[in-house]
């Protein structure tokens, strides 16, 4: 009983810093080659040096680009307190002109306690946001914008980012740009005018190489050795962990997990869920924790959706299929029911249903997204007349009725049959 | 927290009291940006001695204006002769002069300078003065605002767009004044002018109308980037914009050389071959002068970056002296406008990396560069089997495409059309190929590629 306490805290412990990506990322970061540290220079050589600056950070989903971010500007509000605000934006609710410049003039009456009114025009906030460039540039105030999905930032006309920019290169303001954006030709987006008023400065964010990620396994998995664990348990956790991590089969697990995405975000979801499975009892990370996460986390949706499928279902699928290999491009739901009736006369199955039966299960083949509609602009006529397409592969549905629980053999041999 | 509070505030407030004290409304914004301009300058920005390299930095930004502005005093020369010209007529004749080049060429920047130099004279008394109006297209918030902006800035009230149309026909067209100003000659410069462009065009017809009226006395300065701009409009409005036009060509290499060179003129930081490097770079490719200072800006940043970096770990005391040199000039182009999507496709997951030879595969042998989902697995699946690969399935294949597709990599369909969902590289199947030829965990790609 008095063992399960410190699992329990342990167990705690490890799920905060999974979730934590700034935990993971600070363990990255320590070279004087890292982006933390590039980054770190950019803002703070424009704050000391009172100039601006704008750049774009770029790299795949789950890099760490705004984890990077986090730690750069927790670092500058502590190392300059006074000296900067911090405006964020984000393209997914921002990407409209006049809802960004709402946005920019609510976030700094926010920060100088100013009193912010919901009603004034575009116009009057975009001169507000000039005004207060000038005014903190005077001041000796360092104004940081951040644009999460920059990209959506350069539909239409891009005033924001125009106003932005030439502000910055005719005002007296102290002001940095950072554009964040997983799509690695978002500089490309930008208009020809922003994109000569912008500075061109970019940081790719790429996935770790594998001594990293070696490292950040045992910086995040590791139990502190100080007093807020029992001193014995932590140790023995920690060697226990070390074994592990030594273990050939758990190098095998770790590199076929990565070899599908091997971004920091990618590994830390599937060591919560490793983590998740730790034995209370014991109180010991084990490799079947590994084993079982990878099995749990790599899933194939499509596969246990046609096992999910009833009997009739499978039938519609195989006339389906058989209907394409016929090389009839074109079919709808009454040609299916023309298949289906010829196989009931040819083979005499036990299973011949209704048309109304049949009707219901092609509706919830429909909705499984097993089969779709090759257009949307047919949803005005019925769906027994509108022309549909499987969605699944001919692979996928033959794999699908292997491994089915008890898949009449009929629909075996229809399958492997050609005519 | 403090959001609650302050909608509380709006609410309870009167509404009409709370817009007008609001700081981002016209008329509050006097009331609360005094509060921020009040606080210390800090003293630490003024006490440390800049080192040359910061100085130098300090000097290409682009905010900060140049003393003078090389390489331009040809086109300056016509503009201060074209206003002079018009002003300077007891009877002001209104005129339209059109300036056009791509972006960086110096334009705005001329037009104002010959307005500063037009200040001090009519400062000193030797012309008469003038009002000048600077509107820029894109900054408005549509194209018929601009009567609005111009009216306030004549006559300093703000009214609606209509009402301020009518009172500018009635100032241009039949001379009424407004206000108690009097009759001096308005200059109008319209940045980003291919911004008014409406579908019927009558906002640049007013606009450009109005000076060929006899009472006027309005002078229209109109940028923009295109050189045919009069030419794309309907007919009696390029007849009135299309005569008088100034041109703004691309730097060539020598003048982008003197202007990065004159802002650094006593500033002993960059080795000349540096600057004609980037500036014969700059030229090749788009003679913005932008680009050329922003390049130099990035190479003495890294200079520095390294500088710093050096003392701080090897606990040097003595600064070493080091210039800015065409390496550094080197990286900062490359790292500024080389495409990052190589080093991503070098360092992708290795079913990624996969997943594009298959696409390049594909390419070479259907010679058709979109293909679908369905095709491209089966070859994913051929190449795995015949290489002891394994093969991941459909679902992950497809979540490996759509990941690729994200960074646009790849173009693909939404991964909702499952089997039918269309792909296509982004990118040459040479840089795919360059990628991926020599990975190292993978080195069978190289048969396929």
């Amino acid at each position: 009983m008095a063992r399960e306490i410190p699992a329990e805290k342990a167990l705690g412990l490890l799920r905060s810093r999974l979730c934590d990506p700034n935990f993971a990322f600070k363990a990255l970061s320590h070279s004087d080659d890292s982006n933390y540290s590039k980054l770190k220079f950019l803002v703070s050589s424009s704050i000391t040096e009172a100039c601006n600056n704008s750049i774009l950070l770029l790299g795949p989903r789950g890099s760490g680009k705004i984890a990077v971010l986090e730690l750069v500007l927790s670092d500058l509000l502590q190392e300059y307190p006074d000296m900067i605000s911090v405006i964020r934006l984000s393209g997914l609710l921002h990407s409209s002109d006049n809802c960004a410049f709402k946005e920019i003039a609510r976030q700094l009456c926010m920060e100088h306690q100013l009193v912010f009114s919901r009603m004034a025009s575009f116009d009057d906030n975009s001169q507000f946001m000039i005004a207060m460039l000038r005014e903190c540039g005077l001041a000796h105030k360092t104004i940081i914008f951040i644009l999460d999905e920059f990209d959506l930032f350069a539909l239409g006309k891009q005033k924001l980012l125009y106003s932005l920019l030439d502000a910055m290169q005719s005002v007296t303001s102290q002001a940095v740009v950072i554009g964040v954006s997983c799509r690695l030709d978002a500089d490309m987006l930008l208009d020809k005018r922003v994109r000569s008023r912008f500075s061109h400065r970019k940081l790719l964010f790429l996935p770790p190489a594998n001594e990293d990620i070696q490292r950040l396994l045992e910086h995040i998995l590791s139990l502190p050795t100080d007093s807020s664990f029992p001193p014995d348990y932590a140790v023995a956790f920690n060697t226990k962990l070390q074994n592990i991590l030594a273990d050939e089969r758990f190098k095998e697990i770790i590199s076929t997990y990565l070899n599908f995405d091997s971004t920091v975000k990618h590994l830390l979801r599937y060591l919560f869920r490793a983590v998740s499975y730790m034995d209370l009892e014991s109180g010991m990370l084990s490799l079947e924790n590994f084993k079982a996460a990878l099995s749990n986390i790599q899933r194939h949706p499509k596969l246990e959706c046609i096992k999910d499928c009833s009997i009739l279902e499978l039938y519609i699928l195989v006339c389906m299929k058989r209907l394409e290999i016929k090389e009839q491009n074109s079919y709808n739901f009454n040609s299916v029911m023309k298949e289906y009736k010829s196989i009931h006369d040819s083979v005499k199955t036990s299973d011949y249903f209704a048309r109304n039966v049949c009707l219901r299960a092609f509706e919830h083949l429909l909705q499984r997204e097993l089969i779709g509609f090759t257009d949307n602009r047919g949803q005005n006529h019925s769906v027994e007349f509108t022309p549909v397409k499987l969605l699944v592969s001919f692979h996928e549905l033959h794999q699908g009725l292997k491994s089915y629980g008890s898949c009449p053999a009929i629909l075996q041999q229809l399958m492997d049959r050609q005519k | 927290m403090d959001y609650d509070e302050e909608s509380i505030k709006n609410i309870l407030a009167k509404p009409s009291r709370a817009h007008e004290l609001a700081a981002n409304s016209q008329k509050g914004r006097f009331f609360g940006l005094q509060k921020i301009g009040v606080k210390k300058i800090p003293e630490h920005v003024r006490c440390h001695k800049q080192t040359d390299l910061e100085r130098a930095k300090a000097a290409l930004l682009l905010a900060s204006l140049p003393k003078s502005l090389p390489c331009r005093d040809k086109e300056m020369l016509e503009i201060t002769a074209f206003i002079k010209d018009a002003i300077s007529d007891d009877k002001c004749l209104g005129r339209c002069l059109y300036i056009h080049g791509v972006p960086g060429t110096g334009k705005t920047m001329s037009v104002l300078a010959v307005m500063r130099n037009l200040r001090t004279e009519v400062d000193a008394g030797s012309i008469r003065p003038y009002s000048f109006v600077e509107i820029n297209g894109l900054k408005l918030a549509s194209p018929e605002n601009i009567y609005r902006v111009i009216y306030e800035a004549l006559s300093g009230h703000r009214v609606s767009w209509k009402k301020a149309l009518h009172l500018l026909n009635e100032r241009f067209s039949e001379g009424k004044k407004i206000g108690k100003e009097d009759d001096k000659p308005c200059i109008l410069l319209i940045d980003e002018l291919d911004l008014l462009l409406t579908r019927n065009q009558s906002v640049l017809y007013n606009i450009l109308d109005w000076p060929t009226k006899p009472h006027s006395k309005l002078v229209v300065i109109g940028i923009a980037n295109t050189m045919d701009l009069p030419e794309k409009l309907l007919p009696r409005i390029s007849s009135r914009m299309g005569i008088e036009r100034l041109c703004f060509g691309p730097y060539n290499y020598q003048q982008l050389q003197e202007i990065v060179s004159s802002r650094l003129k006593g500033i002993n930081a960059f080795k000349e071959q540096a600057i004609e490097y980037a500036s014969r770079k700059v030229a090749a490719i788009s003679g913005d002068a932008r680009r050329a200072l922003e390049i130099c800006r990035r190479a003495a940043e890294i200079t520095d970056y390294r500088l710093k970096k050096l003392i701080s770990n090897s606990n040097n005391a003595s600064q070493g002296k080091s210039l800015v040199g065409m390496a550094e000039v080197e990286a900062a182009i490359q790292e500024m406008f080389q495409a990052p999507h190589i080093q991503v496709m070098k360092t992708s997951s290795r079913l990624s990396k996969i997943f594009l030879t298959a696409m390049v595969y594909e390419l070479y042998k259907t010679g058709m560069g979109e293909t679908t989902f369905e095709k491209l697995a089966m070859t994913v699946s051929c190449l795995c089997t015949s290489n002891g690969e394994a093969f991941p399935g459909h679902d992950m294949l497809l979540k490996i495409g759509c990941k690729l597709g994200e960074c646009r990599i790849v173009l693909c369909e939404s991964g909702a059309k499952h089997r039918l969902q269309k792909l296509q590289l982004n990118f040459p199947s040479d840089d795919v190929t360059f990628a991926l030829k020599d990975s190292k965990e993978l080195p069978w790609l190289a048969k396929y590629l």
